[in-house]
């Protein structure tokens, strides 16, 4: 099962992504973890803090200045770039980088050839995207079985979240879900179900506890794993990963 | 004046730069606001609305196999001020607005259209008009030198983790072949006041200035408009307009410093 987490900047698809790969985790899947955005912070909400998370966006970057050896498999790019984060998920840092040798099987494929072509066998991959639409204008049928489209309720994220979903329904990127984010209020709702109507919408609350876990490089998950808004994204990583 | 913003995701460029912009123009000056994100942002909160209005292709022609130079230049005839003209779009307070286009599913490559834009920012003389640039959320944009036009690069940075890592990336500009004359951080939804000396130590970058969180910015973002236009009172309104007037008295002061290189012996 493979599911892309998108959106516009900021709106908590790194969140997102993380509570939904530890609900998982918990739950007996093995779970990678995919950091798919050229400035990655999935290791953050994981949990595993800010040095670590540093350090592995470092690795990556050293293919660049060539100071860092490539991995020779997909499973040990998982193994050199990755990094263990609590619950047994694995997490890989697979941003593109500038200065790919093609052919290679670590940096020679961008994020959507990786999740077209490496076959990840019973693994549950869940895979943070870079902010808005590139890496789905690249995706082809089939690299994800779901998409899940984070929205906040602002007219910005909507109108990315439009484009993006006009993407999904185009190409046939898999079934197609909407998360409405940091809801506060019937209008946010509204405005969400008013451009997603026909969608599958999940709307979630806003919620100060997760945004104070980001102010402090902790995971919500772990430090609030009782917060309202954790216990809506929670609640859907059964559903996501159900068989359509 | 020619400053561009770059920060994550969400950190609030679009929202800082496009009020600016407008108070600079309200103060007379001459301003153009400009925005190389793919997806909508700035037009927005500079109070026009989703904006999709590309640079039409044909403003470029490609050059001949081997002939040195960029790919691509302003065709024939078309100076950079001239497009200037005809390509920016009027938006509230004499602000103009360019940006490149903006991605659909299933509309034209645009990649004409950013390099005619990349070609008349290059192409615009120095002195005028003032430039305030919103650049895509991340680090791509920015070590690619799309700041180019900018003398001072802001990074904006939220007071969170993922905020404050990302600003450290960004602070590396400095050391690349990128690097402007001037970067500089702005603290946005500041919460309190040890926020923008976190930001500080974290980056290693001089703090210019705080905008504090406020929820009446919430409110302006789902309805799609400028907080300048609803809520003008607002704490970000007034941390914004301090922030022009010391990018103002540093241009002030540089220009003094020049002038005076230029007239000494």
């Amino acid at each position: 099962m493979k599911l892309a987490v998108v959106g516009k900047g900021g709106v908590g698809k790194t969140t997102t992504a993380a509570v939904l790969a530890r609900t998982l985790a918990r739950g007996g899947a093995p779970v990678v973890a995919l950091d798919c955005d050229t400035n990655p912070n999935l290791g953050i909400s994981l949990g595993i803090g800010d040095d670590e998370t540093e350090r592995l966006i470092g690795l990556r970057q050293s293919l660049d200045d060539g100071t860092q050896e490539h991995a020779p498999s997909w499973n040990s790019l998982v193994d050199v770039f990755g990094s263990d984060a609590p619950d047994g998920v694995r997490l890989a840092v697979v941003s593109a980088i500038d200065k790919p040798e093609p052919g290679c099987p670590c940096c020679g494929l961008s994020p959507e050839q990786l999740l077209r072509t490496v076959g990840f066998d019973e693994q549950t991959v869940i895979a943070d995207f870079e902010a808005g639409t590139g890496t789905l204008t690249r995706l082809e049928e089939g690299a994800v079985d779901v998409v899940l489209l984070v929205v906040l309720p602002t007219a910005k994220s909507v109108e990315v979240a439009r484009r993006a979903a006009e993407l999904v329904a185009e190409k046939r990127l898999g079934r197609l879900v909407v998360l409405g984010n940091q809801v506060r209020d019937e209008a946010d709702r509204a405005l969400i179900t008013a451009a997603f109507g026909d969608a599958d919408v999940v709307c979630v609350p806003y919620d100060e506890r997760i945004a104070e876990a980001d102010r402090h490089g902790l995971a919500a998950f772990d430090v609030a794993p009782d917060a309202d808004g954790v216990r809506a994204i929670a609640a859907l990583a059964g559903t996501l990963t159900a068989p359509a | 004046m020619r400053v561009a913003f770059v920060g994550k995701g969400g950190a609030g460029k679009s929202a800082i730069a496009g009020v600016l912009a407008r108070l600079l123009a309200r103060g007379g000056e001459d301003v153009l606001a400009v925005d190389s994100d793919p997806m909508p942002g700035l037009s927005v909160s500079l109070g026009l609305g989703v904006v999709d209005a590309a640079i039409p292709a044909d403003a470029v022609t490609e050059q001949a196999d081997g002939e040195p130079g960029p790919r691509f230049r302003l065709r024939q005839g078309l100076t950079a001020t001239a497009a200037l003209d005809r390509y920016a779009l009027p938006a509230p307070d004499g602000v103009r607005f360019l940006q490149f286009g903006k991605a659909r599913a299933s509309g034209a490559p645009l990649m004409r259209s950013q390099w005619a834009f990349r070609q008349i920012l290059d192409g615009l003389p120095s002195e005028s008009p003032t430039i305030i640039g919103d650049l895509p959320g991340g680090t791509r944009q920015p070590f690619f030198g799309w700041a180019g036009y900018a003398d001072t690069v802001i990074v904006v940075v939220p007071p969170t983790s993922a905020g404050l890592l990302s600003a450290r990336r960004l602070a590396k500009l400095a050391t690349t072949d990128a690097a402007p004359r001037r970067l500089v951080a702005v603290v946005s939804q500041a919460r309190d006041d040890g926020d923008a000396e976190r930001v500080r130590q974290r980056t290693g970058l001089d703090v210019l200035g705080s905008v504090p969180w406020d929820d009446q910015v919430l409110t302006a973002e789902r309805d799609g408009h400028s907080v300048l236009d609803v809520a003008p009172d607002s704490p970000v309104v007034a941390a914004v307009t301090e922030l022009g007037d010391r990018l103002a008295a540093h241009t002030h002061t540089a220009q003094a410093a020049l002038a005076d290189s230029r007239g000494g012996p």
